[in-house]
């Protein structure tokens, strides 16, 4: 209930214009004129990303979106301070990101990869708690209540390649959570799980972003999933990519997979949006 | 199988196929083998090839380990020891025997500093490749949980080099045997490899007890494979050859 | 597209493709200095050793020079490479021919393979005196021993990496109504090709220490004996210059083993990296 007021709140949707207003009071990231060039200087010199600005509010899910090879990917790793830009900066909770902030985590689309095999599911959890000093019992505990978030049981034994593909995306998106995260960054997250599973995960990190009371920002090629999860969508050009524009999504909070999708307003939106994608 | 192998052993003995001064009967070296096994003397062989190995591979490879992980960080460093550690490989381990015997004598210290030597270049580079071939996608994990110093050594490093390092460990285990072997019946330094020489200098009375040896270094070089076959099973469990492994088994 | 990459790509097509090759050999000479240094550090540290077992690397050089140069020292180690030539030909050749025998005698090779594996894990020296004892100190001895011993790599490897081949590839030659010769040369085989190369790789190692040992063990002649009798007369220098001659012999085989590698598994190779940048 808390989410829907706060989208009335804010100011109807802007003109499409390169250069949206950063208002740094309350941003818990802003973007200023991103630029990131590859191989600088060589034959293979390729710009993915040219002047992007925008800025994510607190408690706000923003989805990213853009045509395939639009440097999606790219973007979200400057955002998460694992790439340095060629040019501009990323300011998260006010300070310029040089490394990958403590408050801040990602889940990558891949969790084959990105979970590590070596470890039980309730070992993987336990690696950000251990960085993060907690005593053994105090572990223990986060480790059943992240679980239990995401909807898994009794599974923190078993290994990760043990459970089906959503079951694995759930138990990374518990590790990314169990630090207690001000930023949550996904890159493409439900990718590579099946339609079902996709509309159950993304029902859950709508739900479990309010739990954890954490700020989304998430990377897709899928307009329907940018539609039903966002506050606002910011849109990306083609390669290099440009900012086209950031749309607000206006529709009621809580959603639901059948009503919102099935709504009038969602079918506008999604011509407006696919439109912005596909010219 | 192996009984097939036995019975026409003996078959070939008995009709002269095989000559009986170098060829004993079948029947005969079950004897001795039988006999020698219920003495002293032939365990205290095995006992000292297998420590002469195991201290061999154990120092070889916990060097190679900290050498190659040291090296594997630093883009540098790899690229400025890599030749030397790729030539000083590929000399064989065999040419500083003569050397190593001068110096070091028929010791155990001799033969556990072969082994080691023996094993360390290969392994290491084993090593260093295992390091750098840490998934891009674990990397980027490791950096995003924070992971720094020993914790990012042990709980991402480690795993993630440990396939390379084990298939580097099985191939030590069966060079390190070899090495062994070679450092007592060369170099005069104490275990089976020397007990294999002096039953052959001992003249035909002794060739049954010959037999027994070579069976016996062979029945070693089983249990260390078997060992490492184990160790790696159960170290490496959470990898996908071993997982398909499990699925074929079942 | 910006000018700037334009420009880019032209300056790179002005110079020669053999330009360009000693560019990349000069931007990876530098690696050599690290190995260049050791051999300085040893020069100096051992320049005034009095120790009998370190002698001066000065020294070394001189008698190396004395005995390998203009000396008639290398003329010792023909013997040994001869053995090594022919014996290891015959491992690898009968290493390959076997495997692929019993990979088309499944029955046979499931009942012959604990026995192999057993040859396998016995190390090799421990039948050299064994051998020995049966065929005395010649040639033939010397090549049996190389091949008793490095046969068994390429074996069990061609045996493998031909079990080891996709069902859907054999799929695939059955569905072009290949026959089975034309399945074997085309398809089998090329898939088992990166493992049997592993395999003759370990077999030139251990042809080469087998090389060494029986010459160690019962010989008059060969790289081995000339280090085993320097050492016997304690003429330690001289047995440096065998052992940096040995170890360069070793080198040489692998580096042309690696060569040939190279040119044999290309299409492996690149296949690989292309899915490493992917």
């Amino acid at each position: 209930m808390v989410q829907a007021q706060r989208v009335g709140d804010r100011p109807v949707a802007t003109e499409a214009n390169n250069r949206e207003d950063t208002g740094e009071q309350g941003a818990v990231l802003s973007v200023r004129d991103l630029r990131q060039v590859y191989n600088v200087g060589k034959a293979s010199e390729f710009e993915a990303i040219h002047d992007i600005s925008f800025s994510v509010q607190k408690g706000e899910f923003v989805c990213i979106v853009g045509p395939s090879g639009a440097g999606k990917t790219t973007l979200l790793r400057c955002l998460s301070g694992l790439l340095r830009p060629t040019a501009g900066e990323v300011l998260f909770e006010g300070r310029r990101l040089d490394k990958v902030p403590d408050r801040l985590s990602v889940v990558f689309q891949d969790y084959s990869r990105s979970l590590f095999p070596w470890l039980t599911v309730a070992g993987n959890i336990a690696v950000p708690l251990k960085v993060a000093g907690l005593k053994d019992a105090e572990r223990k505990a986060r480790i059943n209540e992240v679980l239990r978030a995401v909807g898994l049981g009794d599974v923190g034994r078993q290994y990760p390649w043990q459970l089906s593909g959503g079951m694995q995306q759930r138990v990374a998106i518990a590790r990314s959570l169990a630090h207690q995260p001000d930023l949550l960054l996904m890159d493409e997250p439900f990718a590579s799980v099946d339609a079902q599973t996709r509309f159950d995960l993304e029902d859950l990190i709508l739900r479990v972003r309010v739990e954890y009371d954490v700020t989304v920002v998430l990377v897709t090629h899928d307009i329907d999933e940018a539609l039903y999860l966002s506050d606002r969508i910011v849109v990306l050009s083609s390669s290099p990519s440009r900012l086209r524009t950031v749309l607000d999504i206006p529709l009621e909070r809580p959603r639901n997979q059948l009503t919102t999708r099935s709504s009038e307003q969602f079918g506008k939106l999604r011509t407006e949006l696919l439109k912005l994608v596909t010219e | 199988m192996l009984a097939g192998a036995v019975v026409l052993w003996e078959l070939a003995s008995l009709t002269g196929l095989l000559s009986r001064t170098s060829f004993p009967s079948a029947w005969e070296i079950g004897i001795k083998f039988v006999e020698l096994i219920q003495s002293s003397y032939l365990w205290i062989a095995v006992g000292q090839t297998f420590a002469g190995w195991a201290m061999g591979v154990g120092a070889g490879a916990v060097l190679a380990i900290a050498v190659g992980t040291l090296l594997g960080r630093s883009r540098f460093a790899y690229a400025s020891v890599i030749p030397v550690v790729e030539f000083l490989k590929t000399v064989p381990t065999i040419a500083i025997l003569p050397l190593v015997i001068v110096v070091l004598g028929p010791t155990m210290q001799m033969k556990v500093f072969l082994v080691a030597w023996g094993i360390f270049w290969a392994l290491t580079i084993q090593v260093i490749y295992g390091v750098r071939a840490v998934d891009p996608v674990v990397r980027d994990n490791a950096r995003i949980l924070q992971l720094s110093g020993w914790r990012l050594f042990t709980t991402v490093t480690l795993p993630s080099a440990a396939p390379y390092v084990a298939t580097g460990m099985r191939v030590a285990a069966a060079v390190g045997l070899i090495l062994a072997v070679i450092a007592e019946m060369i170099g005069g330094s104490a275990g089976l490899g020397l007990n294999i020489l002096v039953s052959v200098n001992a003249g035909p009375t002794e060739l049954p007890s010959m037999y027994v040896y070579i069976l016996m270094t062979g029945l070693v070089g089983i249990a260390v494979t078997a060992l490492f076959t184990v160790i790696e099973r159960r170290m490496l469990h959470w990898h996908e050859s071993q997982r398909n492994l499990r699925e074929v088994g079942a | 597209m910006t000018t700037e990459k334009v420009f880019a790509k032209d300056k790179r097509q002005r110079s020669s493709p053999s330009r360009l090759a000693f560019v990349r050999f000069a931007k990876s000479a530098w690696r050599a200095w690290f190995f260049l240094a050791l051999i300085v550090v040893w020069w100096f540290v051992s320049l005034n050793s009095t120790s009998t077992f370190f002698p001066p690397l000065s020294k070394i050089m001189s008698t190396f020079y004395d005995l390998w140069i203009v000396g008639n020292a290398p003329s010792t180690v023909l013997s040994s490479l001869i053995h090594f030539a022919i014996g290891y030909t015959i491992s690898g050749v009968g290493g390959i021919v076997i495997g692929v025998l019993l990979w088309r005698l499944p029955r046979t090779s499931t009942a012959v393979s604990p026995l192999l594996y057993f040859i396998y894990v016995l190390p090799a020296v421990a039948i050299l005196p064994a051998v020995a004892a049966i065929m005395g100190y010649g040639s033939e001895m010397k090549v049996t021993i190389i091949v008793l011993a490095a046969i068994w790599p390429t074996l069990l490897n061609t045996l493998d990496g031909m079990r080891s081949i996709d069902p859907v590839r054999m799929d695939t030659a059955k569905v072009l109504h290949m026959s089975g010769f034309r399945t074997v040369r085309s398809v089998v085989f090329p898939n088992a090709l990166p493992q049997i190369m592993a395999g003759l790789r370990n077999s030139l190692q251990v042809a080469i220490i087998m090389m060494v040992v029986s010459e160690l063990i019962a010989s008059t002649s060969g790289i081995g004996f000339f280090i085993l009798d320097a050492q016997q007369r304690f003429a330690i220098t001289e047995m440096w210059t065998g052992v940096i001659v040995l170890g360069l012999i070793g080198s040489v085989l692998t580096l042309i083993f690696v060569a040939i590698e190279r040119v044999v598994l290309r299409w492996y190779i690149q296949s690989r990296a292309v899915e490493k940048n992917s």
